[in-house]
C-alpha cells in the first residue's frame, strides 16, 4: 500500500466531508460545532494555569500592605504611606488605597501615571461604572472624591475588579495602625505562593479529571455524528470497486476533516470567548484577556491528540459495521457485549488508589499520578459499563403504549448510541458526587467556627487608634442599626514600662458591659473587675484600692501613652459570660464617667452592632457611617463560621467548571439529538404521514434519552458514591454518604435531559412537518 | 369557476395549486375518486403526482383549491382533525416502505391501531391477520433490515390496509422492487383494497402497475387531466 494511495483516500474521505450540498454542509458543520465546543474548553483549560499565574503576578506586583513583621523604611524622599481602605458594597469586594506621597520620588502604584491629590480619586473601570450608575448612589456617598482617573490594567488582577486609590493626608498618626504602611516600592519581594496542602491538592487534580472527562466523551460522539449515512456512502464506494480497507480509510478521511474543521471551530470559539470572559465575572472572579494564553504545549497537545483521537473512535466505530457494495450490513443483533474488560478499568482505578488508602495529611503529599490514573480509570469505567448496562437493562424492557415502544425498540436496536448520549452526563455526575462527598467530608477542617454569636451582633467596626468611642453615637441612628454596642479597648500594667502584670481594659456603657459580663448592678462612674476569672490571673492583687496602675504601658519600642491610674475604691465584681465574640472579657471594666479622657486616648475603639436585617442596605448603611466616622475604620460583618480561602476557591472552581462542563454537555445532548433526529427525518414523516401524534413522537424522543439516562445516573451514582469513599479514606476522614448533594447531582443531570428534549421538540415538529416526504 | 363533483365520490379536488417556493407543483389540478375505485396518478418525474397525493391524503395543504372526502371540506381542517382522519380513515404506502427499522414487521403492521388506541395485543392479532393475506407471516418476528425489499413492501401494504381504510394512498409501491415482486405486490394490494371496498389513489410512472387502476389521470406540469383507457 502506497502513501500516496493513503493520501489518495484520505482526501476523499476530507472530500466527502466538506461537500454533499446543505445536507454535507449541515452534518460537517454540526460535527465541527460539537468538536470546537469541546476543543475551546480543552483550551480554557490548557489556559486556566497561565491565568492564575497572571492574576498572581498582578497581585503581587502591586502588593503594598504586606501583613508582614518587616520593619518600615524610615520617611524619605521616596516613601508612600498607603491605607488599606478595603470595602465591600453590596457582597462586591472592592480593593481601596488611601495613599499619601511624602516626596517626589515617592512609587507610584501599577496602573497609574500619578497617586491622586487629595480629594480625588482614581478608579477601576468596573468601579468607575458601578459609581456611575443609580445602583451605585450608596456607595458613591461612601467614596465622594472626585475621579480623575483610570486604573489601567497593570494595576487590577481582573476586568472587572472594584478598585479604588485615594488621595490621603496625615496617614503618618495611623502609623502604627495595622492598616497604614510606609513603603518605598510596590511589589512582593518574594511572591512565591504557598504549596497546596495534600488534601486540597488532591481535590484540584480531581476536579481538572472530572471536568476534562465529559469534554473527552463529548468529543468522541461528535466526531461519530452522520454515521449511517456516512456507512450508506461508503457502501456506494464498495459498489464501484473500493475494497474495505479503502472504505475505512475514507472514513478516517472524514473524521480527519470533522476534526480539523472542529479545531478552527474551536480555536475561533476560545478567542471569541476569551473576549467575552473579559466582560464576564463568575464567583467573583473575572479576568482579562490577556491572561488566557493557552500553554503552547497543552494547545499543541490538544491539535494533535483531537484528530487522532477522530480517527481512532471512527475506526472504532466501523468495527461492527460490514460495508458491502449492496449496503451497509449490521447484523441485525449484535455480539453481545462483554463485561469482563468493562470491569477491568474501573477495578484497575480502584487498584490504583488502594496504596494511598488512609495517608491522610500526615502521610504526605499524594502520587498525583496514582491519583490521576486511579480517578480516570474509575470515570472511564463509566463509560466502559455504561453500554453493557443499558443493554441488559432494556432488553428486559416491555412495550407499553406506542411512545415508549418506539422509544424501546430503538434503544434495544442500538442501545451504544443512546449510552454514548448519556456517557457525558454521567461522567460528570458520578465525578461530582465524588467530589461533593469529599467536600462535605472534609468540610468541616477548612471551616472554622468564629465563636462569634450572630444573634446578638451582625457588624463589627474598628476604629483606628485615638478615634474617641463618643465618634460612634453616629451609629445609632444609622438606617438598620437597632443597638450600638460601643466598647474601649486597651490594657493596664503595673508599671509605665515593660509591666510585669497587665490586664485588659473594657470601657462601655451599662448596657454594652452587661453584654460581655455579668453585673449585679451598674451606674455610670462605677468601675469593675472580674475578680474570679477562669484562669490564673493577677486581678486580684493589681484591683486593691490606691495602687497605681499604667494605661497603655510601653513594650519594648513600642511606645505607649503610659496614662497612670489609681484604683479606686469599691471597685465592683463582674462574672464572666459568653461575649459578643469568641473571647470572654476579663481584667477591668469602667464606665465612661469612671475614666477621664487623657485614659481613654489609648485606646481602641471596638463597635458592635445588631442590625435590623430587614432594612434594605442595612450593611451599606453601616459602612457608610463608618467611613464617615473614620476613613481608616475596618468594617466586618459577621459569620457563624469562616471557610479556609483555598478550599472555597477550589470549591468554586468545581462549581464554575461544572457550569460550563454541564452547559457543554447540554449542548452536546442537544447537538447529538438533532442530528439523530435529522438522520430519521424521512421515516418521522412518514409516521406523522400516517397519522402520529406529534405527542407520540415527542415523548419518544424523552424516553429515548431518559432511559439511558436514569440508568446512567444510577450507575454514575454508585460510581460516584465509591469513588467518593476512596478519596474520604484517602485523606482519613470518616465516611459520610451526602445524600442531598447526591440527590442534587443526579437531580441536576436529569434536569439537563429534560432541558434537552424541550429543546429538541420544536427542531422535531420542523422535521417532522409531512413536507418531509419530499423527494424532489 | 367550479363544477360539481361527480355523484358517489368519495374524495373530490377542484382546482388545487400548490407551490413549493418558487416551483410550482399543482396548478389548478382535479381530481375525484369512488369508494373501491383504483385510480392511477400517472406523470413524469416533477410533474406534481405526489403533490397531489400529499394534497389529497391531508398530509400538505393546498395554497388554494377544495377538496372535499365524504362531505367533509379536508381543505378547511386543521391539522388535528386531518391527523386524525389519516389514522382511522386513510392508509398509505410508501416507494421504500419506511418501516420504523427498530420494530419487528408484525409491529409496524400493528402500529397504525395502536395509535387509535387499540390495545398492543388485539391489534398485533389484526396486523397478523393482514399479514397472512399478504403472504407475510412468517416474517412477523423479524425486523425490516432482516427481511427483502419486496417482503418489506408487502409488510407495508399490510400496515395500510390493518385499519381498514376507506381510501389508501400508494406514492411509486413498487418503485425501488423488480418486476417480478413488484407485480406481486400490486396483485396482492389491488386485491385486498378493492375486497374492502377501499378506494386507491395510485402514483405511479409505470404503464404496468398503472394497468391495475380502474382508471388513469395523468399530471403534468401541475394540471391533471382524465385519459381514456384503451384496451
Amino acid at each position: 500500500m502506497s502513501v500516496a494511495q493513503w493520501a489518495r483516500d484520505l482526501a476523499m474521505g476530507v472530500r466527502f466531508a466538506l461537500t454533499g450540498g446543505r445536507e454535507g454542509w449541515t452534518r460537517a458543520l454540526l460535527t465541527a460545532v460539537g468538536v470546537g465546543l469541546g476543543v475551546a474548553l480543552l483550551l480554557l483549560t490548557t489556559a486556566i494555569p497561565s491565568a492564575l499565574d497572571a492574576r498572581h503576578e498582578r497581585e503581587a506586583d502591586r502588593t503594598d500592605i504586606t501583613w508582614m513583621d518587616s520593619p518600615a523604611p524610615p520617611k524619605g524622599e521616596d516613601t508612600l504611606l498607603v491605607a488599606d481602605l478595603d470595602t465591600e458594597y453590596r457582597g462586591q469586594e472592592i480593593r481601596g488605597r488611601g495613599m499619601e506621597p511624602e516626596g517626589p520620588g515617592a512609587p507610584v502604584p501599577p496602573g497609574l501615571d500619578a497617586v491622586p491629590a487629595v480629594g480625588e480619586m482614581a478608579v477601576s473601570p468596573a468601579l468607575r461604572e458601578l459609581l456611575e450608575s443609580d445602583s451605585g448612589k450608596l456607595l458613591r456617598d461612601r467614596l465622594p472624591d472626585r475621579i480623575t482617573g483610570t486604573i489601567a490594567e497593570e494595576g487590577l488582577v481582573g476586568s472587572r475588579e472594584f478598585a479604588f486609590v485615594r488621595g490621603a493626608e496625615g496617614l503618618a498618626a495611623h502609623l502604627g495602625d495595622y492598616r497604614v504602611t510606609r513603603i518605598d516600592h510596590f511589589g512582593a519581594s518574594d511572591s512565591a505562593s504557598e504549596g497546596l496542602d495534600p488534601v486540597l491538592l488532591l481535590l484540584v487534580i480531581v476536579v481538572f479529571v472530572v471536568l476534562l472527562m465529559p469534554v473527552a466523551v463529548f468529543i468522541a460522539t461528535a466526531v461519530r455524528f452522520g454515521g449511517e449515512r456516512r456507512d450508506r456512502r461508503l457502501a456506494a464506494l464498495r459498489l464501484v470497486g473500493a475494497d474495505g480497507r479503502m472504505t475505512r480509510r475514507i472514513a478516517a478521511g472524514e473524521a480527519l476533516a470533522g476534526s480539523v474543521l472542529g479545531l478552527l471551530f474551536g480555536t475561533a470559539f476560545f478567542l471569541v470567548g476569551r473576549q467575552l470572559a473579559g466582560q464576564a465575572v463568575v464567583y467573583d472572579v473575572s479576568v482579562f484577556p490577556s491572561y488566557l494564553d493557552p500553554s503552547p504545549l497543552l494547545a499543541l497537545l490538544v491539535a494533535v491528540a483531537v484528530p487522532t483521537a477522530a480517527v481512532l473512535v471512527t475506526l472504532f466505530a466501523l468495527r461492527g459495521v460490514v460495508i458491502e457494495p449492496l449496503g451497509v450490513v449490521r447484523t441485525a443483533r449484535p455480539a453481545r457485549r462483554r463485561l469482563w474488560w468493562r470491569l477491568l478499568l474501573p477495578l484497575a482505578g480502584l487498584a490504583m488508589l488502594y496504596p494511598m488508602i488512609g495517608q491522610g495529611r500526615e502521610g504526605g503529599d499524594f502520587n498525583q499520578y496514582l491519583v490521576v490514573g486511579g480517578v480516570v480509570l474509575l470515570l472511564i469505567g463509566v463509560t466502559a459499563l455504561l453500554p453493557w448496562i443499558v443493554e441488559r437493562f432494556v432488553a428486559r424492557l416491555g412495550a407499553g403504549p406506542v411512545a415508549w415502544q418506539l422509544a424501546v425498540r430503538r434503544i434495544q436496536v442500538n442501545s451504544g448510541t443512546a449510552a454514548r448520549m448519556v456517557n457525558g452526563v454521567a461522567v460528570a455526575v458520578a465525578g461530582a458526587v465524588a467530589l461533593q462527598m469529599l467536600f462535605a467530608g472534609v468540610d468541616d477542617d477548612y471551616t472554622r467556627d468564629t465563636g462569634r454569636d450572630v444573634s446578638r451582633a451582625q457588624m463589627q467596626v474598628t476604629l483606628s487608634d485615638g478615634m474617641p468611642a463618643s465618634a460612634t453615637a453616629g451609629f445609632a441612628s444609622t438606617a438598620g442599626v437597632e443597638k450600638v454596642y460601643a466598647f474601649s479597648e486597651g490594657s493596664v500594667g503595673d508599671r509605665r514600662t515593660d509591666p510585669e502584670s497587665s490586664e485588659q481594659v473594657t470601657v462601655g456603657d451599662c448596657a454594652a458591659l452587661r453584654e460581655v459580663v455579668r453585673l449585679d448592678s451598674c451606674a455610670d462612674g462605677d468601675v469593675f473587675a472580674v475578680l474570679d476569672p477562669s484562669y490564673e490571673s493577677d486581678i486580684k492583687a493589681l484591683a486593691t484600692p490606691g495602687r497605681v496602675l499604667y494605661f497603655d504601658p510601653s513594650y519594648g519600642d513600642d511606645e505607649g501613652a503610659r496614662v497612670a491610674w489609681t484604683v479606686p475604691e469599691g471597685v465592683k465584681n463582674a462574672r464572666e459570660r459568653v461575649g459578643l465574640t469568641a473571647n470572654t472579657t476579663t481584667g477591668f471594666l469602667f464606665t465612661p464617667a469612671a475614666l477621664d479622657g487623657e485614659a481613654l486616648a489609648g485606646l481602641r475603639t471596638e463597635v458592635y452592632l445588631q442590625l435590623d436585617r430587614s432594612v434594605p442596605d442595612h450593611q451599606e448603611q453601616v459602612r457608610n457611617t463608618a467611613a464617615a466616622v473614620d476613613p481608616l475604620a475596618d468594617v466586618m460583618v459577621w459569620s457563624a463560621t469562616e471557610q479556609s480561602e483555598k478550599f472555597t476557591a477550589i470549591r468554586t472552581g468545581l462549581f464554575v467548571g461544572a457550569a460550563c462542563v454541564l452547559a457543554l454537555i447540554g449542548a452536546s445532548l442537544l447537538v447529538t439529538q438533532l442530528e439523530q433526529l435529522r438522520e430519521r427525518r424521512k421515516l418521522l414523516s412518514s409516521l406523522v404521514a400516517f397519522g402520529t401524534r406529534r405527542r407520540t413522537l415527542g415523548l419518544s424522543v424523552l424516553w429515548q434519552t431518559a432511559v439511558p439516562i436514569a440508568v446512567g445516573l444510577l450507575l454514575s451514582a454508585v460510581v460516584g458514591l465509591t469513588l467518593g469513599t476512596v478519596l474520604l479514606k484517602m485523606t482519613g476522614t470518616p465516611v459520610r454518604v451526602d445524600w442531598p448533594s447526591l440527590l442534587s447531582m443526579t437531580g441536576v443531570g436529569a434536569a439537563v435531559v429534560l432541558v434537552v428534549t424541550l429543546l429538541s421538540l420544536p427542531p422535531l415538529l420542523k422535521l417532522v412537518r409531512p413536507e418531509g416526504l419530499r423527494t424532489e | 369557476m367550479t363544477t360539481a363533483p361527480p355523484p358517489g365520490s368519495l374524495l373530490t379536488a377542484e382546482n388545487l395549486r400548490k407551490a413549493y417556493g418558487p416551483t410550482l407543483a399543482l396548478d389548478g389540478a382535479d381530481f375525484s375518486i369512488h369508494p373501491g375505485e383504483v385510480v392511477a396518478v400517472m406523470g413524469p418525474s416533477g410533474s406534481g403526482k405526489s403533490t397531489l397525493l400529499h394534497c389529497l391524503a391531508g398530509i400538505v395543504p393546498p395554497d388554494s383549491g377544495t377538496i372535499m372526502y365524504d362531505g367533509q371540506e379536508l381543505s378547511a381542517m386543521n391539522d388535528a382533525r386531518r391527523s386524525a382522519l389519516r389514522r382511522s380513515e386513510f392508509g398509505f404506502v410508501f416507494q421504500f416502505g419506511q418501516l420504523v427499522p427498530e420494530l419487528t414487521c408484525v409491529e409496524n403492521v400493528a402500529l397504525p391501531l395502536r395509535l387509535n388506541g387499540r390495545p398492543r395485543k388485539e391489534a398485533e392479532r389484526a396486523a397478523l391477520g393482514w399479514m397472512e393475506r399478504l403472504e407475510v407471516d412468517d416474517l412477523a418476528k423479524k425486523r425490516p433490515g432482516e427481511v427483502s425489499g419486496g417482503q418489506g413492501q408487502r409488510v407495508a401494504v399490510a400496515r395500510s390496509l390493518v385499519t381498514d381504510p376507506r381510501v389508501l394512498f400508494a406514492d411509486e409501491p413498487t418503485g425501488a422492487l423488480d418486476s417480478l415482486n413488484g407485480e406481486r405486490v400490486m396483485e396482492l394490494f389491488t386485491d385486498a383494497a378493492r375486497s374492502a371496498n377501499a378506494a386507491v389513489v395510485l402514483v405511479t410512472h409505470e404503464a404496468r402497475v398503472a394497468a391495475y387502476s380502474d382508471r388513469e389521470i395523468v399530471v403534468r406540469d401541475g394540471k391533471s387531466r382524465d385519459m381514456e383507457r384503451v384496451v
